[in-house]
């Protein structure tokens, strides 16, 4: 979490935002926002439904499994990785998504 | 009109996430070459003066970059006497100005030893090409009885905080070795970036 927000100023660039997505509590997270001073926005989705939807959750597991996905403009996954960010891959995907959405 | 709606072009969503640890993978080719000058080329990205040979070298496999190479050495005397330094490309927080950048920082720091941290001086310098923040901290465990005095200093690299930090552990009633920091001095110093870096040529 904290590798997008110090990359909030490129995902500004590419005309992307960042959501952060858990099964946590709301209060919880408010709490770990604060202890890692982060500033984009963060979902508490205990019902799970969201993870569910784009496969974060595995079979028989309580909490999300580690997912990456941007979404692009038209609502369409673009891009879907699992385990830790790749920041720099998906800089460069901002990057190519932002250049093909300004030549449409 | 169309900047309106070209503003939410994309959505990156993070789901879920658990504390991420650095992990050894398997051997790859070695990633430095020497100059006549006893400098180190560290992936043709960098280069630098390197500790003295009884050093060894650190290589964290990790994605998302927490230490890019550090170097440690075995101290004489008893358990936990060590001594490391490292560079890394994206340290602890996330704030582009020195001063919050080191509040965040010192949050996380040597955080799984859980150690109070005191500050004990706190000076700009050049580092880098350009202005940067040097802070000497000490943190004691009076339970395990032990001690760790670090030297931590923030430069910048294009937009981006980069930090070099040297941490020296002891038993609570050991001496730090501050000829050490000497080599950890030159260590930065040193230091130059040999290209601009990824973020720089987004």
């Amino acid at each position: 979490m904290e590798g997008h927000q110090r990359n909030l100023y490129l995902y500004e660039r590419f005309n992307a935002r960042v959501l952060g997505v858990s099964r946590d509590d709301v209060l919880t997270l408010k709490y770990w926002a604060k202890g890692l001073d982060l500033s984009f926005p963060l979902l508490s989705n205990i019902t799970a439904f969201l993870g569910v939807s784009v496969g974060a959750q595995p079979d028989g597991q309580p909490i999300f499994g580690r997912l990456t996905i941007i979404v692009d403009r038209k609502g369409i996954i673009r891009y879907a990785r699992e385990g830790s960010p790749d920041f720099k891959d998906i800089l460069l995907f901002l990057k190519k998504l932002n250049q093909e959405g300004g030549k449409s | 009109m169309k900047k309106r709606i070209l503003t939410a072009l994309s959505l990156v969503l993070v789901l879920a996430w658990v504390s991420g640890c650095a992990t050894s993978g398997p051997s790859r080719p070695v990633p430095y070459k020497l100059t006549p000058q006893g400098m180190v080329i560290w992936e043709d990205e960098y280069e630098f003066l390197p500790p003295p040979p009884d050093w060894k070298l650190l290589r964290v496999e990790d994605p998302t970059g927490d230490i890019n190479f550090g170097f440690t050495h075995a101290d004489p005397g008893p358990f936990p006497s060590v001594t490391t330094m490292a560079y890394d490309e994206d340290p602890f927080g996330c704030s582009p100005g020195f001063e919050n950048r080191e509040r965040e920082f010192f949050k996380r720091f040597l955080f799984n030893a859980i150690l109070q941290f005191q500050i004990l001086e706190k000076k700009k310098v050049q580092v880098v090409g350009g202005e940067g923040l040097q802070v000497d901290v000490e943190g004691k465990d009076p339970v395990k009885g032990e001690k760790v005095r670090a030297r931590v200093v923030f430069g910048k690299r294009g937009d981006r905080i980069v930090g070099f930090y040297i941490t020296q552990w002891r038993p609570m009633d050991g001496v730090y070795d501050m000829l050490t920091f000497d080599i950890f001095d030159k260590f930065v110093k040193s230091f130059q970036f040999l290209k601009r870096s990824f973020y720089e040529t987004l």
